[in-house]
């Protein structure tokens, strides 16, 4: 009885399609078998007559029983003859119990390659446990005992290639006196044992040990610089280094648009050589954006749109409040060109005032805008506090942070400048 | 002026022009003829061309399609109206097992030209059963060809190439377009497969939509620009075969992209976009190329729980904001 599917105990005879002692040629349909699946015709395996049928139509006969026997004559004295010619040799002397079957794991197998058992004689085994390993054409994969029990007998060596329906074990309920390991006698091996696997294929041998190093865990150290695949590029066509950002606390991930940072800062050289306590620093941010915000926002509120100076004032207290993570408020001076100051207080909220000109306060930044002259570079001179200077070609706008280091940390000022470019450029930064 | 015309009525026009050229080209599929044609766009063919060019089947698309695939291969050249697209299920193995596969099984000695017409789209109530956009399932499969039409513009210029193919094509038109007009040239014209159409330039990110998510993009574009990000919209027209070339053109341009199309996101033509844009833009990229699809669910009946499911102006405006402002999407 062949195993038709993969979990396929016994297989019911629905009929027979050839009587005993007819001729039959390999390959020709000898009888129906009804599975829980389907009903398949099974083939002769070889050319000869049907001789020696052993079980009827409507009988469930366990898989890997002999039904029939191709003889080379019609003769039917075969039936008195012991059943020598045929597999069971080894399966007589097998010990009582649940036999374990070469199952069939593909569709178009005929044999299977046992690889290694992982159970010895003797030993004891439950339904899930692995048997052994079965190689086919296809893949190697585990076949599980199926019993609960003993090992009785093992009755093919690893290395042998066994048909499929073959009883290659045998499990007892009791725990047998004299297990048997043998080679199946009838199948040879299509392909000789492995050397290694032949002598001790006893799989009670340890398991190696999973210690492998463990890869990569430095591979990836925790300073790595997260940016954009562009920004890369550009840095390295540049030859600009990203991990000077990382240096001073720019927060990643790094973009197109953090390069212009990278390039404001020092070089390291220039760095030990400044020994004032003054600090510079400049950027460069196109007009165009802020020009298209404010003509929205005049859109927006038909005309009459927010002063200039007031939105810078806000994009400036919004940076520092991020550059320095204050909570308190903080005063802006806007300087401008006409001569004119005017105090804001928490620009960057929503309860933002404009102080009377007689309650000036020491501010925590003065905002020198210059857009409105034909200037385009200062410098003039120390403060007491930190001052964001603006000036303007038109198409773009020069900020300059000029600070002591009393006033503000390199990281902080150059966080101010930053965020202060970024809103400049993006206007609706501010916003979110 | 040029004239305005509604979806409907160019796939009418093509279809009809293409009978007329061309006498070995006919219709099948149910309610094509005297019922009185699906959503209304077959109206007047019956009487033009006659019950022999213009067939009403039985409710069986497995049958209907695999006589239409006989009769390509036998030197006709059929449409089969599929009257929604959730029933592509029902003909896949007539158009994937057979239609697709037997110009290269046959070694070239059959050709199978076939259009399969049919639609998508949700936002109609139709439910989970009759809103799917199904396209991806076919675009997967390889000898078939993938239309997705995103005005009466394109509905009827691709028809028109499609039924001139000498190969299976399959049009999903978005059945909520139908009644869209657009400029239709009086004269006559074709829109090659594999060339897209580039909607609006833009510099600061590329929104890639198919078919009713090109108008998506385009009010997402016009969002943006009112807050100074420049959007550029690219139409693919056709994602199989797909114009990659004007894709990386533009990615390597602006450095950002949004793929938008109305099928589930997951596995799905989205996600075909945006590899392919990876990697082969990888280095011109400043942010990550995100997809943005249906939701990985069936599409809801709710309206108001449906017209969240698949993107929305809004939604593509809000993730384009984020990419350009640098605004890490998904943490590591």
């Amino acid at each position: 009885m062949p195993a038709l599917g993969m979990a396929q105990d016994t297989g019911l005879i629905v009929s027979w399609l050839k009587q005993t002692g007819d001729a039959v040629k390999s390959g020709e349909a000898l009888m129906e078998v009804e599975t829980d699946k389907a009903v398949m015709e099974v083939e002769s395996p070889a050319d000869g007559f049907l001789t020696d049928v052993r079980a009827e139509a409507g009988q469930n006969v366990p898989v890997g029983q002999v039904i029939a026997i191709i003889n080379d004559t019609a003769n039917t004295s075969a039936l008195s003859a012991p059943p020598a010619a045929e597999k069971p040799a080894t399966v007589e002397q097998a010990p009582e119990g649940g036999s374990v079957i070469m199952p069939a794991l593909g569709m178009a197998q005929d044999t299977g390659l046992i690889v290694a058992w992982h159970k010895s004689p003797g030993e004891s085994v439950s339904v899930d446990d692995v048997l052994f390993e079965v190689e086919t054409d296809k893949a190697t994969m585990e076949v599980a005992a199926g019993h609960d029990g003993y090992i009785a007998a093992l009755l093919a060596e690893a290395g042998q290639e066994v048909p499929v329906g073959d009883i290659v074990a045998v499990i007892s309920k009791a725990k047998p006196d004299a297990p048997i390991r043998q080679a199946a006698s009838l199948a040879p091996a299509a392909k000789p044992a492995p050397k290694e696997l032949g002598p001790s294929p006893v799989p009670d041998a340890p398991k190696p040990d999973l210690n492998v190093p463990a890869m990569r865990t430095d591979a990836q150290p925790n300073g790595r610089i997260l940016a954009s695949p562009k920004a890369r590029r550009l840095a390295l066509e540049q030859g600009l280094d990203l991990s000077r950002l990382a240096e001073i606390g720019h927060p990643p991930p790094y973009h197109v648009s953090d390069l212009e940072t990278l390039r404001t800062l020092p070089t390291p050289a220039a760095q030990t050589a400044a020994s004032t306590q003054e600090r510079r620093i400049t950027a460069r941010v196109p007009t165009s954006s802020f020009a298209e915000f404010l003509s929205w926002s005049r859109a927006e509120v038909n005309g009459d749109g927010p002063v200039p100076s007031h939105l810078m004032a806000a994009f400036a207290s919004g940076s520092l409040r991020v550059a320095n993570d204050l909570n308190r408020p903080i005063r802006i001076t806007i300087e401008k060109f006409s001569g004119r100051t005017q105090q804001v207080v928490d620009a960057d909220r929503f309860d933002a005032s404009i102080q009377p000109e007689d309650q000036d306060d020491t501010p925590d930044l003065i905002l020198r805008d210059m857009t409105c002259s034909a200037i385009t570079s200062l410098g003039l001179g120390p403060s007491p506090v930190p001052v964001l200077s603006l000036v303007t070609d038109r198409e773009a706008y020069e900020i300059t942070l000029d600070f002591g280091i009393d006033q503000l940390s390199n990281q902080a000022a150059i966080a101010l400048i930053t965020g202060f470019a970024d809103r400049l450029s993006d206007p609706t930064r501010q916003i979110l | 002026m040029m004239r305005e015309i509604t979806l409907s009525k160019a796939v009418n026009e093509a279809i009809a022009e293409e009978m007329r050229r061309d006498d070995t080209v006919f219709l099948l599929g149910e309610d094509v003829a005297e019922a009185g044609t699906p959503f209304k766009i077959l109206s007047g063919l019956v009487e033009e061309f006659g019950t022999e060019r213009i067939i009403d089947t039985p409710i069986a698309e497995p049958g209907f399609m695999g006589i239409a695939v006989g009769a390509a291969m036998t030197g006709s050249r059929p449409i089969v109206d599929l009257m929604f697209g959730d029933f592509l299920f029902l003909v896949m193995d007539q158009l994937c097992n057979q239609a697709a596969k037997t110009h290269y099984m046959s070694g070239g000695k059959l050709n199978v030209p076939l259009v399969l017409r049919t639609n998508m789209g949700a936002t109609r109530r139709s439910a989970a059963q009759h809103s799917q956009s199904l396209h991806a399932l076919v675009a997967h499969i390889p000898g078939l060809k993938v239309a997705m039409p995103s005005s009466a513009y394109e509905a009827k210029g691709l028809m028109k190439t499609a039924i001139r193919d000498n190969n299976p094509v399959v049009i999903f038109e978005d059945k909520l377009m139908y009644q869209d007009k657009a400029e239709v040239p009086e004269e006559e014209y074709l829109i090659p497969f594999g060339v897209a159409n580039i909607k609006r330039e833009g510099s600061d990110i590329t929104l890639i939509g198919t078919s009713s998510m090109v108008q998506v993009a385009e009010k997402a574009a016009e969002i943006l620009a009112g807050e100074g990000i420049s959007a550029e919209v690219i139409d693919p027209r056709t994602i199989v075969p797909l114009d990659e070339d004007t894709l990386l053109k533009s990615v390597r341009k602006t450095s950002r992209a949004i793929v938008i199309d109305e099928g589930h996101q997951n596995y799905g033509v989205t996600a075909e976009i945006a590899s392919r844009l990876t990697e082969k833009a990888f280095y011109h990229l400043d942010a990550p190329v995100v997809r943005m699809g249906a939701m990985d669910v069936p599409i809801p009946f709710s309206p108001a729980l449906e017209d969240i499911t698949v993107p929305t102006p809004q939604g593509v405006a809000d993730m384009a904001r984020k990419l350009c402002s640098g605004t890490m999407i998904h943490a590591a």
